[in-house]
Parts: structure tokens; C-alpha cells; sequence
């Protein structure tokens, strides 16, 4: 046991920040006096802590839960490279049960905090379409895989640079991707050709349009097809933020800027 | 030994009819008044009245007491029960001394009943309202805002009180009056603080029914002109390179909209 003890020591010393993800409020308070800096990460700031990173999506994946938190804490100026930083986190369900220590530097960074919290489309509204194209992805249609490309913000410009391919079902409507109908009309989302235009606020502005961005230098990895390509410019050409559900791999992918910046598989949501 | 031994019977024979009467009416409002307490307590938990109630300012007292809100209401249902069972059976006994006051406390028994009922509700009503107006003030850090919940708490409070003086045949007249200017002033300063909110909604409805334009269209409103980016209730979004105007759409109705196409 010893050795273990000695092990964890190690692991905690001479930390700058401790990260603590959805901790209970007993547990933080655990914390309260002591010299290293705590950052809350967590889906509401139910502790009522100081330094606190929203985390709007579970993520089920710790690396990119983490990922997220110390991004956020970067933004927020609360880390700075050459960190070194210990997390506190739950895997499996219930309590904290997990201890990571991260050292902060250039690798950490894939933008994914910028995804949410930096997009000009709220961080809700990014991640209610992020929900819906995971269902999207683990459902497919008749057991097949579907694709699906979702354009987030900027809706206005977006439509500008697009046009129908055929009459808007979503003419005159006010639905909103986090609706609870959304889910319902999934099924039927999965039989639409091209891409779903998505404003700020979250009203589902149309389906059926055909982007039409310059395409030109826009660099997404070898071997993603014609929906990722049109999703990663339309980025680059307007504010908003593309999301992909691939229909050869099943994976889901958010485009900013021209850039891939998130990859998650829906099978492990 | 013997003597006594008869003259108890004898004496239990002597009691007037209307004393056994009383004691059984006294028996049946005992046990009335506890079973009410008992039922009154289990359809107020059943109710879920603890839970809603839960964090107020008079529970948390009540607690301290080493007692419950729901408690103190079943109770008190219990004593009024029995209040009144002891009045209909010294009735029933035919005591005659204080009759004047007995009937005058009978009459005015009830009242205070509900005065009390309807004070403690108003207090737990007025606690619950001020814990759920902060809650839904605190994530707005605005200090000034906290007067807000207060407010509304004594407002709360104060009608209560107004309902159970008057109940118990106190002169409420000056309060009600003080009642009927904070009102109107409390109307008087939303219309005043709304109204062009008010206008913005209802021009907002129209244009989210009828949707003259939609997001992506070309259009001058207001004197701007650019791309519609988004229509809510209350505003629409107009974007220019760069720039981008939030209309209030009581404007956009003023002013009239130009589509343009091409």
C-alpha cells in the first residue's frame, strides 16, 4: 500500500491548480482552504465557486473532458503553459473516482473550449445540435448509416451562400433544435439531401441547401468526402460553425473556420 | 366500605342525562380533532407541501422549534376542532354561567380560525415567493436587485395580513388603502417601464407569424439595411459588413419594412 500512497503523492506534488470536474458540494468544500488554486469545471455552478469553466457537453470521454476544462481555464486566464495540473474527475458513474495529472502545453489544444464558448452561436445551441447529430449517428435510418451536416450561426450569411434544393419544410416554422419535437423529427431529418441551416438563437432557419462556399484551400484531412469539404468551407467563408455526421465512419465533426476541431464518435456517447 | 361502595353507583345514577351527553360529544370531538390532525397532516405531506415549502424562512423557524409547518397546520386544525367540541359540549351540559360570552367566543371561533390559517399560508407563500425571485435573480449580479425578492415577500405578507385582520373584525380600511396606492403605483411604473417592450412583443408576434421577411433576407428596416440574421420576439437582428443592428420591432412596424431583392 505504501508504494501506492507514495504514488499518488507524487502524483500531486508541487501541482499549480487543481481541476475539480462536478464536484458535490461537500467535496469542494474540502478544498476551500487549501493553498492551491481550485477551478470548478462543471454544467452549472451549483458550488457557488469563484473560478468556475461551464462544461456544456457530459463528455463521456475523460481526455476530452479534460481537454475542455483546461482550455476553458486557459481562456479564462486561470492556467498558463507549463502548468502542471491535477485533475480530479469521475469515470465511471458516481463520485470523483479518478486523479489525472496534466501538464498544460501546446498539444492540449484542440480548440474544443473555442467550439463552444467563442462560436458566435450560443454554447446551448451548439451543443443541442451536437446531441442531435450524435441520436442522428447512433440511430441511422433502418439500421444504415446516415450523413447529416447541420450549419450552426451566422444563419443570415449562410443563406446567402446557398441555395434550395428543393421547397424549406422548415418554412414558416419555429422549431428549435433543442425542442423536444426535434427528436421526434429525427427520422425523418435523416431522409433530407443537403445541409440544415441552424441560427444563433437555435431556430432551425431551413433544410435542403445546397452551400456554396469557395472551396478553394481549404484543408480538411485526406479522405473525407463532399459533405465534410462543403461543411469545413462554409466556415471559412461566413462566423458560423459546421457539424458533420459522416455517413462512411459514423463519426461526428465540427468544422470552425475552415478547421476540424472536434471529433467524437456517437457510439460512445 | 359498603356505604361508599353504594353510593357510587347512586351518585352515577344521579348525573343528569345532558352530562353523559356531553362527556360522549366531548369523547367523539377528541377523537374527531385527532383524527383530523392525523389526515390533515398526511394530505399535506401527501400534497407535497413540505418539499415546496422546503428552505422558507418560516419552516426553517418552525424547525428550530423542533416542529414543522405541516405540523403546526394539522395541529391547529386539531385545536379548532376541539374548541368547538368544548363549546357544544358545555352547551349540551346546559351550564348556563357566561352564556353571552360563550356564544360570542363560538361566533368569533372560526374566524380566528382562518385568520390564522390564512396569516401562516401568506407567510409561507410570501417566504416561498422571495426564495423563488432570488433564484431566479442570482444569476444576475446585480446588488440592486436584491431589494426585489424582499419586496415581493412583504407584499405577499402584507395582503395575508390584510385578509386575516379583516377576518377577526379589525378597521382595515387605512391599510386597504395604502394597499390600492402601492398597487397602483406598482401598475402605474410597470406600464411606464414596459411599454415599449410591450409594443416590441406585439409587433413581434406579427412578424413571427407572418414572416414579411425571414433570416437571409435583404432588408431595410429602421434605416439600416443588411441581412436578417434573426427574428425573436422583442428584437431583429440585422447584420452589415461587420456591423450589426439589433432593431426593436415595435420600430420595424413604425417604420414600415423595404425587401429587397435582387
Amino acid at each position: 500500500m505504501a508504494s501506492l500512497t507514495d504514488h499518488l503523492t507524487d502524483l500531486v506534488a508541487d501541482v499549480d491548480a487543481a481541476l475539480l470536474f462536478s464536484p458535490t458540494s461537500s467535496f469542494y468544500e474540502r478544498f476551500a482552504d487549501d493553498e492551491v488554486e481550485v477551478v470548478v469545471v462543471a454544467p452549472d455552478n451549483d458550488v457557488d465557486a469563484e473560478t468556475f469553466v461551464e462544461l456544456p457537453l457530459p463528455f463521456d470521454n475523460v481526455k476530452d473532458r479534460i481537454r475542455f476544462g483546461i482550455e476553458g481555464a486557459i481562456d479564462e486566464d486561470l492556467l498558463a503553459e507549463g502548468d502542471e495540473v491535477a485533475c480530479v474527475a469521475s469515470v465511471f458513474d458516481g463520485g470523483s473516482d479518478a486523479l489525472v495529472r496534466v501538464t498544460v502545453d501546446e498539444g492540449i489544444h484542440t480548440g474544443i473550449f473555442d467550439l463552444f464558448a467563442n462560436s458566435r452561436a450560443e454554447p446551448s445551441v451548439i451543443r443541442d445540435v451536437f446531441e442531435v447529430a450524435i441520436e442522428l449517428g447512433k440511430k441511422g435510418q433502418k439500421g444504415k448509416p446516415v450523413g447529416a451536416l447541420f450549419v450552426v450561426g451566422d444563419a443570415g450569411k449562410v443563406m446567402n451562400k446557398s441555395r434550395p434544393l428543393s421547397y424549406n419544410p422548415f418554412e414558416k416554422s419555429h422549431v428549435h433544435v433543442g425542442d423536444p419535437i426535434v427528436n421526434v423529427m429525427l427520422k425523418e431529418f435523416s431522409r433530407l439531401d443537403g445541409a440544415f441551416v441552424v441560427s444563433d438563437s437555435g431556430k432551425i432557419v431551413s433544410a435542403y441547401r445546397y452551400l456554396e462556399p469557395a472551396a478553394e484551400g481549404v484543408d480538411i484531412p485526406k479522405g473525407l468526402g463532399a459533405r465534410h469539404m462543403s461543411g469545413a468551407a462554409i466556415t471559412r467563408d461566413t462566423n458560423s460553425t459546421a457539424i458533420v455526421l459522416s455517413e462512411s465512419d459514423g463519426l461526428v465533426r465540427a468544422f470552425k473556420a475552415g478547421e476540424l476541431v472536434l471529433e467524437i464518435d456517437p457510439e460512445e456517447y | 366500605m359498603s356505604a361508599a361502595q353504594i353510593t357510587v353507583p347512586e351518585f352515577l345514577a344521579n348525573v343528569p342525562y345532558r352530562i353523559w351527553l356531553a362527556l360522549g360529544v366531548l369523547l367523539f370531538g377528541l377523537l374527531l380533532a385527532y383524527l383530523t390532525g392525523v389526515i390533515n397532516r398526511r394530505l399535506l405531506r401527501r400534497a407535497g407541501v413540505p418539499e415546496v415549502i422546503e428552505g422558507t424562512a418560516f419552516e426553517r423557524t418552525a424547525r428550530e422549534f423542533d416542529t414543522s409547518t405541516v405540523r403546526i397546520l394539522a395541529r391547529l386544525s386539531s385545536y379548532f376542532i376541539l374548541a368547538v367540541t368544548v363549546i357544544v359540549a358545555l352547551t349540551v351540559a346546559d351550564v348556563n354561567y357566561l352564556e353571552q360570552f360563550w356564544s360570542g367566543v363560538a361566533a368569533f371561533l372560526p374566524r380566528l380560525f382562518v385568520a390564522v390559517v390564512v396569516f401562516i399560508v401568506g407567510i409561507v407563500v410570501g417566504d416561498k415567493a422571495e426564495l423563488l425571485v432570488a433564484e431566479r435573480l442570482r444569476g444576475i449580479k446585480l446588488p440592486e436587485l436584491g431589494v426585489l425578492p424582499t419586496l415581493v415577500k412583504y407584499s405577499v405578507v402584507y395582503v395575508a395580513a390584510l385578509i386575516a385582520l379583516g377576518q377577526v373584525g379589525v378597521q382595515t380600511l387605512a391599510l386597504i388603502v395604502l394597499l390600492a396606492a402601492y398597487a397602483f403605483a406598482l401598475v402605474l411604473f410597470a406600464a411606464l417601464a414596459t411599454k415599449d417592450l410591450v409594443a416590441s412583443a406585439a409587433a413581434g408576434v406579427f412578424l413571427l407569424l407572418r414572416q414579411p421577411y425571414g433570416i437571409g433576407d435583404e432588408v431595410r428596416v429602421a434605416g439600416e439595411r443588411g441581412i436578417v440574421q434573426e427574428v425573436d420576439l422583442f428584437v431583429t437582428h440585422i447584420e452589415t459588413d461587420g456591423e450589426e443592428h439589433v432593431v426593436p420591432n415595435h420600430a420595424v412596424f413604425r417604420e414600415g419594412i423595404v425587401l429587397i431583392r435582387g
